[in-house]
C-alpha cells in the first residue's frame, strides 16, 4: 500500500515535471527561433527539441548549484551573487551577467537606507573582483 | 536587450520543484541515519530554499544566453557548409565546447 502511494506520488511529480518541461520548451523555441531568424537561419524541429531539453537539464543543474551556493553562504535564499558564481568558469559569461546584474540594481527603485546597504555590498563585491584580478 | 526571454515565474517553479525534491531526499536520508537525534535543527533544515526576484531574472538571462549561444554556434557551423537549416550534425559539433563553457 505504501509503495502504491509512493508510486502515485512519483507519477504526480513526473507529470508536474513534464508540464514544466513543455512550458519551458515553448519559451526556448520562441527564443531560439528569434535568434535563428536574426542570423537568417532555420532550425529543424528535432534540434529545437534537443536544445530545449539541454536547457531544461541545465536549469535543473543550475537549481542544484544555486541551492548549494546559498547554503554554503549560510542563506536560505538565492541572490544574484550566487547566480554569477555559477558562471565563474567562463569569464565572459560572468562579466556579462555582472553587467546585467548592475542594470537590474540600477533599475530597481530603492529606499535610501537600502541603497546605502547595496552600495556597500557592491563595493565589497568590486573589491573582491579586484582582489581576484591581481594575483 | 531583446524582448524574448524566459518567464521568471516559470523558472521559479522549475527551481522550486528541484529544491522540493532535494529537500524530501535530504529528509529521508536524515530519518534513516539519525532517527533518534531529532533536534531543533531539523525544522530549520527542512525549510525550502527560495530565490529573490533579481536572482531569478539573472537566471533567466543565463538560460537565455545558453540557448542563443547554442543557436549562434550551430548557425556558424551550418553557414560554413553553406546550409540554411541547422541540422543535428551542426549541433553535435558545437555541443562539447558549449557544455564546457556553461
Amino acid at each position: 500500500m505504501a509503495s502504491d502511494a509512493e508510486r502515485v506520488e512519483e507519477e504526480e511529480e513526473e507529470s508536474a515535471s513534464e508540464l514544466l518541461r513543455d512550458r519551458f520548451r515553448l519559451c526556448t523555441i520562441a527564443i531560439a527561433e528569434a535568434e535563428a531568424k536574426q542570423n537568417g537561419m532555420e532550425v529543424s524541429q528535432p534540434i529545437m527539441a534537443c536544445i530545449s531539453d539541454l536547457a531544461f537539464k541545465y536549469a535543473q543543474q543550475l537549481a542544484k548549484d544555486l541551492e548549494l551556493f546559498a547554503q554554503h553562504g549560510g542563506r536560505k535564499s538565492v541572490n544574484m551573487e550566487d547566480v554569477i558564481l555559477s558562471a565563474h568558469r567562463n569569464d565572459h559569461l560572468s562579466a556579462s551577467l555582472r553587467s546585467f546584474c548592475n542594470d537590474l540594481k540600477a533599475k530597481e527603485p530603492q529606499s535610501d537606507r537600502k541603497r546605502k546597504k547595496n552600495t556597500k555590498k557592491e563595493d565589497k563585491a568590486a573589491a573582491d573582483v579586484l582582489h581576484i584580478a591581481d594575483p | 536587450m531583446e524582448d524574448n526571454t524566459f518567464d521568471p515565474e516559470l523558472i521559479r517553479t522549475i527551481f522550486r520543484l528541484v529544491w522540493e525534491r532535494r529537500g524530501a531526499e535530504r529528509e529521508k536520508n536524515q530519518f534513516s541515519e539519525t532517527e533518534a537525534e531529532v533536534g531543533p535543527s531539523t525544522s530549520k533544515r527542512s525549510r525550502l530554499t527560495s530565490a529573490n526576484a533579481n536572482a531569478l531574472k539573472l537566471s533567466c538571462e543565463l538560460l537565455r544566453v545558453f540557448v542563443t549561444e547554442a543557436i549562434q554556434r550551430a548557425a556558424t557551423m551550418a553557414e560554413a557548409e553553406g546550409n540554411h537549416i541547422i541540422e543535428a550534425s551542426h549541433l553535435e559539433r558545437i555541443l562539447p565546447q558549449l557544455l564546457l563553457d556553461f
